[in-house]
Order: structure tokens, then C-alpha cells, then sequence
């Protein structure tokens, strides 16, 4: 039986008093590539951040890796240092002076109080190796806020590739990527899946993508309304199920 | 007057000592503390702290207590209080800081108005007073500026992430809600400590004008935060010195020395900064 990353029980998330993600269960096995599917405001950036710890859950239960989380998004640190989330808009804020191989060290780095000069050479080692892997050397000395969308996607990959991780967690991120940086970054996405042996699950609006990249899909539209393999869960009658009746879904020409 | 006797002379004096020793530690202080707050778009936040100081400094009159040791928990407490409203209130962040701000110093001056004299003088709270620096001022400085690196130099990864994306920093699991309160507490104690030296009126530029200036030629986040803060401290012995030659309020001195540092940033900035 294959070794469940994370598992969803009955998890109901309120904003505001309101309930934007109601009863969702769903589990993720080890190397297995989901995408999170639904029309805009379904909830599911809502039940990714919950799923991080980012927003409280009102009740249900997750698990990461056999591990609890908190109502308040408490997991242990061993278990934290696994996980990887590539937020669905990376501005940085104020233009912060910031090099790429500075930015993809903190992911490297564990939370909590550390001497400054504490680990730098096997950082820079992983650091290094981490912008290699992502097609990112050239990039290293540039300032974060100065790059396109295309690299930034690429270096947040490199965020995520730095330390070993069990589960990535991506929102849109195909958002503000023109086709052929997007090609290029699930091409990448995809070679690193492989060689690094993530466990993915990616909000995605995308569905030509999703049907060739991804081995499940969940579709939300607050509740899970279905899910399955992407030839069955993408299939007309189960999409008009969650995006209403008349749905023509979009397709990107990817070349 | 010559001035170079009239700066050895000066020099000479203890409470000028005090001063620049106390301007120093301050100015490093402010561009220690602006170089993240400008980046958190604390800015105005600054600025709101330092009008409403005026409000804690006049209670401590009419209480008959020492104002700075009424100032710093009246700082911490406001800036406490006013952080919760933005984060409830619906309203837009300016505009609440703005409603804060020019009711507080409303009030201020209100309450002012009763005390028949003050010997710091209004004029003194408003742009500062190189003479107010007293030992326990300094004191006082020291101790929060070990406090200061040694918060934000052993948190330094957690704070940068934080100040990048939130979101990012709590799926890595660092204390958002804890980093922003004890940021907001220390940036609330600098501000009441730096008003003796720079007045109500001009504090946030203590914090904005370093740091800015810093951003607009730093290539790299650790050289950003020592730059804002030894041009924090350089500006503000030199705002000190010509406010004590020139017999000029320290407050407005320090300021035209940021201004000329930014201005000097503003120059050797590469171009594609300042787009």
C-alpha cells in the first residue's frame, strides 16, 4: 500500500464567519501529482493555506506526512521542513534588496533563532546545487525584485529544491506566465517531480495542462464535488457538475 | 565665531558628549529598525507613533512623572492598540493612522495648554533638544540597541522572509504573528527613546530617511541594513554638530543631514532603481 504524504479529513475552513471550504477529505499518495481544480472563489487557495498552516481550521482534520496539524497550523518542525508552497503571487514587497541566492538560502534555513554566520558554507553548497537543478546559476547575483515572471517561477522552484521535501504545494502557479514560460516551467516542474520524488498538489485554472501532467484531480467548488483520474474527473458532464451548466472549458495552446 | 574652536569647544562639553554619543546610538538605531519598517510599508506607522508621542509626554507632565519613562510603555501600549484596529478595521491603513495621529496630537496640545509651564518648552518637544540626552537616556539606548541586533541579527532569516511574503514565511513555519508584535514594540521604544534628540514632529524621518536612501544603492539585503544604519548614525552626529554650532534645533539639523545623504544616494543610484 503506497505511503500516504497527506491525508484530509471532513476539513471545514471559515473566513469571516463564512465557510468557504466545507467537508473536504482526500489523500495524497507519496510521488503522486494532484491538481486542485474549480471555478474562482471555489475555496481553493483557502484549503491549500489551510492545508500549510497559513489559515486556521475550523474543524476536520489534516495530517502531513502521519503527522497532525494544529487548528492554528502547529506541525512539527521535521515535518515543516519538508513542505514547500509556491504562493499564487510572489510580489516583492517594496522592492526588497534581496539576491536570488540570498532568497533561495532562506528556504534552506529552518525557522527559529539562529546565529547569523550559523551552516553559511553548507548553504551556499545547497544553494549553489539548488540553482543548477532550476537553470538558475545566471541568475544568482540579481536582484529578486528585478526579475520577469518566468524567472521568478524558476527561482521559487529553487526555493523549494534547496532542502529535500517530501510535498509542494503550488497556487496558480501558471499565473502571469505567458505559454511558453509556462511550458518551460512545468517542463521543469515535471523533471523535478522525477528526480526529487515530490508529492504535488497544484491549484491550477489550466485544464489541458492538468490532463497531461497530473495523475488525479479534486474539484472544488467549496465542497469536493469530484475526483479521479483527469479522464473521468475532467470528463464534460463531471466539469458542468462543478462549474455549472454550459461550461466551455479553455484551452491554452501550449506548444 | 570660528568654527573650528567653537567645535573643539563644544566637543569638550559633557552634555554635548552625551549628545552625540546619545545621536549615535539613536541614528543607528532608527536605520537599524527603518531598514525593515520601510519595507513592511511601516512608514507612516512611524510617523503616527511620533505624533501621538506628544499626547504620552504631556500626560507624563501633568502626572508629574519623568516623561520619558511615561513615554516608552505610553509608546508601546499605543502602538499595541493602533496595530489591532488596522488589522480589524475595514478602513484604509492611511487613513486610520491619520485619524490616530492628528486626534492625539489634538489632544496634546489640548491637555498643553493647562500646564502652566514646562521647562523643556513646547518648541524642544515639537524639533528636539540635544540637552534633553540625559544619562538614563543613554542608558536606556544602549540597552535597546543590544536588544535590537541581537532580536533581529538571531532572527534575521525569519524577519527577511517575513518582510518578503507572508504567506511564504508562515508555510515555512516562522512566528508571523509573534515577529510583527515584537517589531512593533521595538519600533514603538525606538521612536520614544530617539524623540528627545528629534521631536515629535520629524521622528519618522529618523526611521524613512536612512533607510531609504540605503535601498536606493544596496545590492544586497545585509549591506542594505548596516548602510541604513551607519547612515542613520553619521547623520545624526553631524545633524548634532551643526545644531550646536550654529545654536539650531537638533531635530530639523538631523533631518537636512538625511536629506543631503538621500540626495547623495540619489546620485550614485544605478538608474533602473529610481524607475
Amino acid at each position: 500500500m503506497a505511503e500516504m504524504v497527506l491525508e484530509v479529513s471532513d476539513l471545514t475552513v471559515r473566513r469571516e464567519g463564512v465557510r468557504v471550504v466545507e467537508s473536504v477529505s482526500f489523500d495524497l499518495a507519496a510521488e503522486s501529482d494532484t491538481a486542485l481544480v474549480g471555478p474562482n472563489g471555489a475555496g481553493k487557495s483557502t484549503l491549500v493555506q489551510a492545508i500549510l498552516g497559513i489559515l486556521p481550521h475550523h474543524s476536520g482534520q489534516v495530517r502531513v506526512l502521519g503527522r497532525p496539524l494544529g487548528p492554528k497550523g502547529q506541525l512539527p518542525g521535521s515535518v515543516r521542513a519538508q513542505l514547500a508552497y509556491l504562493p499564487q503571487s510572489f510580489t516583492v514587497r517594496n522592492r526588497c534588496p534581496l539576491t536570488v541566492a540570498d532568497f533561495v538560502g532562506l528556504g534552506w534555513d529552518p525557522p527559529g533563532l539562529q546565529l547569523p554566520w550559523r551552516g553559511s558554507e553548507r548553504r551556499r553548497q545547497a544553494v549553489r546545487q539548488a540553482l543548477v537543478k532550476t537553470g538558475c546559476s545566471d541568475l544568482a547575483d540579481r536582484l529578486i525584485s528585478e526579475l520577469s515572471g518566468g524567472q521568478t517561477k524558476r527561482v521559487l522552484l529553487a526555493f523549494c529544491v534547496v532542502r529535500p521535501r517530501r510535498l509542494l504545494v503550488l497556487d496558480e502557479a501558471q499565473a502571469g506566465l505567458d505559454s511558453q514560460a509556462a511550458e518551460q516551467f512545468y517542463g521543469l516542474l515535471f523533471d523535478l517531480r522525477r528526480s526529487e520524488g515530490w508529492t504535488i498538489l497544484q491549484v491550477s485554472h489550466d485544464l489541458e495542462m492538468v490532463r497531461r501532467t497530473c495523475d488525479g484531480v479534486l474539484c472544488l467548488n467549496r465542497s469536493l464535488r469530484c475526483s479521479g483520474p483527469p479522464d473521468h474527473a475532467l470528463s464534460p458532464a463531471q466539469l458542468e457538475r462543478v462549474y455549472g451548466r454550459g461550461y466551455v472549458p479553455y484551452h491554452h495552446h501550449h506548444r | 565665531m570660528n568654527d573650528g574652536v567653537a567645535l573643539g569647544e563644544l566637543l569638550s562639553l559633557p552634555f554635548m558628549q552625551r549628545a552625540l554619543l546619545g545621536g549615535l546610538l539613536t541614528g543607528a538605531l532608527g536605520g537599524l529598525l527603518g531598514s525593515f519598517a520601510v519595507l513592511r510599508q511601516l512608514s507612516f506607522f512611524s510617523d503616527a507613533l511620533g505624533h501621538s508621542a506628544l499626547l504620552g509626554i504631556t500626560l507624563g507632565i501633568l502626572l508629574g512623572l519623568n516623561p520619558t519613562l511615561v513615554l516608552i510603555p505610553f509608546a508601546v501600549l499605543f502602538a499595541l492598540v493602533v496595530s489591532r484596529l488596522v488589522e480589524r478595521s475595514q478602513l484604509p491603513t492611511d487613513a486610520l493612522l491619520n485619524i490616530v495621529y492628528s486626534s492625539s496630537l489634538a489632544s496634546a496640545v489640548v491637555a498643553l495648554s493647562f500646564v502652566r509651564s514646562y521647562k523643556g518648552g513646547i518648541q524642544q518637544l515639537l524639533f528636539g533638544d540635544i540637552l534633553g540626552i540625559s544619562w538614563l537616556d543613554l542608558g536606556l539606548i544602549v540597552v535597546l540597541l543590544f536588544t535590537a541586533v541581537g532580536y533581529l541579527g538571531l532572527t534575521r532569516r525569519d524577519q527577511i522572509l517575513l518582510t518578503l511574503d507572508e504567506p511564504l514565511a508562515l508555510s515555512r513555519g516562522v512566528a508571523v504573528p509573534l515577529h510583527r508584535l515584537l517589531f512593533i514594540v521595538l519600533l514603538a521604544v525606538v521612536v520614544a527613546i530617539s524623540i528627545k534628540a528629534v521631536g515629535v514632529l520629524l521622528i519618522s524621518a529618523f526611521v524613512v530617511i536612512p533607510a531609504c536612501a540605503s535601498r536606493l544603492v544596496s545590492v544586497q539585503f545585509n549591506g542594505y541594513v548596516a548602510l541604513a544604519a551607519g547612515l542613520g548614525a553619521i547623520c545624526a552626529v553631524l545633524g548634532l554638530l551643526l545644531s550646536g554650532s550654529f545654536n539650531l534645533p537638533s531635530g530639523p539639523c538631523v533631518v537636512l543631514m538625511q536629506l543631503v545623504g538621500f540626495l547623495l544616494a540619489l546620485a550614485l543610484a544605478p538608474r533602473q532603481r529610481l524607475a
